[in-house]
């Protein structure tokens, strides 16, 4: 029998790319695969696990422990969701005050703390706020954390942009640590010539545009009625894209310290794909 | 400023704690974390002579003792429990909020909440005093400059004739700062002038805080601390300054001060030079009686001058011994760190004391730097007194030369009102300077200190 290994796994991405609706339809593509995952969601808003649990059903660890101290027991702040998701929140202050990054810190040391890392467990997830604005947003990729990370993004040019910045985060981790870019996740926006330019840009990285899933209005449905388009709709389209970016990476062996790119290699790959006229083309 | 130093000379800018407990009955609310204010007191008060906690002081401050949870969250909420406890259990005319690293990294708006205070009528001030905006002399200054914008406020001013606000040394940073200001007031009194000192024991407090706006004119004792808050004041209340940056030491220094303030706020002169006049004969009388000591010792006598304090002090006490008392000056360092712009300035200052200077006059914030420097200037000499902190004190016993304390950190004296400002002063320097020759033999005679 093959060693057991827990994967962890970050996703990054700009913020409104669809981080966590792809997070949530690809772990629940692995469980249906009877993988053992859990997703900690890593954003102040606590709505990385919403379809999974079917509403904004739990405490956040850091409510839990501004009201109840550290001495918490872990079921008070872990819920099992979708097919036996496990689900955490991590939480954070209200928009304006504290410090989100240090409670990303603190949440995912109390969950060490208190042994929600078993071993049974094939996956972690962290679903990780927009950009790596600062050290906090890095906690999932230090040492010992995630070792693999996705970036979700589109074909629009500041989701591009976004990436990019996110690969220097990545690679300045992966310098000293173990931790690699797995690929590039693409939530079509049905921008033109997206496809191409994001395997372009994918390919300056280093790295693979691991997956395309398209865009469809059902994903939309599903999450009005607080599910993954999995639960909500499992013989639609687009839940057998999502199942099939879950074997993508369960099955992905490609993992690389990222060449983030110049800004004017950035914007030449912009132009190389049509992107730029597009921006110049419009007006209001 | 080096990026690592030995032999700190200043702590951070939260260690404005002091000068707000330099203000009779005022009062520090500190939001940080635990151990901040505790260190700030350790160094500027326990470490500058053992100075005393105090009413509201030393382990006794106002702090949100911030946490985990005021960091994540934010501890806005927090600061305004501990402001309203504040509020209820200590008796003080002004509270002052100063604010740590902290919270100013993750973005409390703590002078906002300290308005939410001021606002309802209590005498409250915020203050933002993390200690990576600056040291000990910027906390000082935005200190200052916060009670005065949001505590004195914008009042139309009532002037008053001969009312002047003294700004000076920094409390606690110089060790002597309560016989200094004090000192300094009963000189500028008798010249005639009303004195708001503002700090320390011969202040009044607040209320001559709330006098600041009425003054004829507002003098800066320094060469650059203060400067900041003059212009301020010039700019709030049309309130004229003066900016005399040699500290006076000694007779001749404090005359030519006096001549200058009284000249500047055209008192009358005849008054001005009978009270030099009396000041100098009595000085002079004294300094006198110092010649037979002078005659026995002369072998033994230090003439190598080394002074290793802040340019407000530094300066002042340099002048004196040089032009006053013979001294050859080998090295004067400031350790306050001002900014580039200002170090020639500083250089033009003591070079206009004589031309002895030339090539003397160093910046330096390094502990380490300093002694290196002056390890090799001193070279084989016995020759050298070095006036500075109880790290010159090693380096002077270790080099068989000698010392007297002046700059921060001191550990291993005990200071209440004692000073070298003014005419007084400069004879207490002769007694400290001439004493040393004896700290570490006991003798009676020259011939013991030969033999020894």
């Amino acid at each position: 029998m093959a060693e057991h290994k827990l994967r962890q796994i970050a996703i990054y991405g700009k913020g409104g790319i669809g981080k966590s609706t792809t997070t949530q339809n690809l772990t629940a593509g692995l469980a249906e695969l009877e993988k053992n995952v859990l997703v900690v969601g890593c954003d102040p808003k606590a709505d990385s696990t919403r379809l999974l649990l079917g509403g904004l059903a739990q405490r956040t660890v850091l409510d839990t422990l501004r009201e109840e101290g550290e001495e918490v027991e872990l079921n008070k702040i872990m819920k099992p969701g979708f097919k036996g998701i496990k689900c955490v929140e991590s939480g954070g202050p209200e928009p304006g005050v504290g410090c989100a990054g240090r409670g990303i810190i603190t949440s995912i040391g109390l969950l060490e703390r208190l042994g929600a890392y078993t071993e049974e467990l094939d996956y972690v997830f962290y679903d990780v706020l927009g950009d790596v604005v600062c050290g906090g947003f890095a906690m999932p990729i230090r040492e010992g954390k995630a070792k693999e990370i996705y970036i979700v993004a589109s074909g629009e040019m500041m989701a591009l942009y976004a990436a990019n910045n996110i690969a220097k985060g990545i690679q300045k981790y992966a310098k000293k640590g173990g931790v690699r870019l797995g690929g590039i996740i693409c939530n079509s926006r049905n921008v033109d010539r997206e496809i191409e330019l994001l395997k372009a840009f994918s390919e300056e990285l280093g790295t693979q545009l691991i997956y395309l899933v398209p865009r469809d209005n059902i994903v939309q449905r599903a999450e009005i009625r607080k599910k993954t388009v999995i639960e909500y709709q499992p013989e639609s389209h687009q839940a057998v894209e999502y199942r099939e970016l879950a074997r993508k990476i369960e099955e992905n062996q490609y993992f690389v310290i990222p060449k983030p790119m110049t800004q004017e290699r950035l914007e030449e790959i912009l132009v190389e794909y049509g992107l730029m006229d597009l921006v110049e083309e419009y007006h209001i | 400023m080096s990026t690592l130093i030995e032999q700190p000379r200043y702590a951070c800018a939260l260690a404005a704690q002091q000068t707000v407990l330099a203000i009779p009955n005022s009062h520090p609310i500190v939001h940080a974390g635990p151990g901040c204010s505790s260190k700030a007191f350790g160094f500027a008060a326990f470490g500058a002579g053992f100075q005393g906690e105090g009413y509201a002081g030393g382990s006794h401050v106002s702090c949100t003792n911030s946490s985990e949870q005021e960091v994540v969250f934010g501890g806005e909420n927090k600061l305004r429990d501990t402001i309203t406890g504040a509020l209820k259990i200590l008796n003080g005319d002004l509270f002052v909020v100063l604010t740590g690293c902290t919270s100013d990294i993750v973005g409390d708006d703590s002078i906002s909440v300290a308005k939410e205070f001021a606002t309802e009528g209590y005498p409250v001030v915020g203050a933002e005093t993390a200690g990576f905006k600056g040291n000990s002399y910027y906390g000082h200054e935005v200190v200052v400059n916060a009670i005065i914008e949001q505590f004195v406020g914008d009042i139309k001013p009532q002037v008053q004739e001969g009312l002047v606000n003294v700004f000076s040394v920094v409390p606690y940073q110089d060790p002597y700062w309560r016989g200094d200001l004090e000192g300094i007031k009963n000189l500028l009194e008798k010249i005639g002038l009303k004195v708001n000192i503002l700090f320390g024991e011969s202040s009044a407090g607040v209320s001559e805080w709330k006098d600041i706006p009425n003054a004829e004119f507002n003098l800066l004792l320094s060469p650059w601390v203060g400067l900041d808050t003059v212009k301020l004041l010039e700019e709030k209340y049309k309130t004229p300054f003066l900016h005399y940056p040699v500290f006076p030491v000694g007779a001749q220094e404090t005359s030519r001060f006096l001549r200058e303030v009284g000249k500047f706020v055209e008192l009358d002169e005849k008054k001005v030079e009978l009270v030099i006049g009396k000041e100098e004969k009595r000085f002079y009388d004294y300094f006198i009686s110092i010649s037979d000591f002078i005659a026995e010792y002369r072998n033994n006598l230090p003439v190598e001058l080394y002074t290793v304090a802040d340019s407000t002090y530094g300066i002042g006490v340099s002048s004196y011994l040089v032009n006053e008392l013979g001294f050859i000056p080998k090295g004067i360092y400031a350790i306050d760190d001002p900014q580039n712009s200002i170090q020639e300035t500083l250089n033009d200052i003591l070079l206009s004391r004589g031309g002895e200077f030339k090539d003397t006059f160093k910046v330096e914030a390094d502990g380490g730097l300093i002694e290196a420097d002056i390890r090799k200037k001193i070279g084989e000499s016995k020759k050298a007194i070095i006036l500075g902190s109880s790290w010159e004190k090693f380096l002077a016993e270790e080099t068989n030369n000698l010392y007297t304390y002046l700059s921060v950190p001191l550990h291993e004296t005990v200071i209440l009102n004692k000073s070298y400002v003014g005419y007084t002063g400069g004879l207490s320097l002769i007694e400290d300077l001439y004493s040393s020759l004896f700290k570490r033999k006991t003798t009676t005679s020259r011939t013991q200190l030969f033999t020894n």
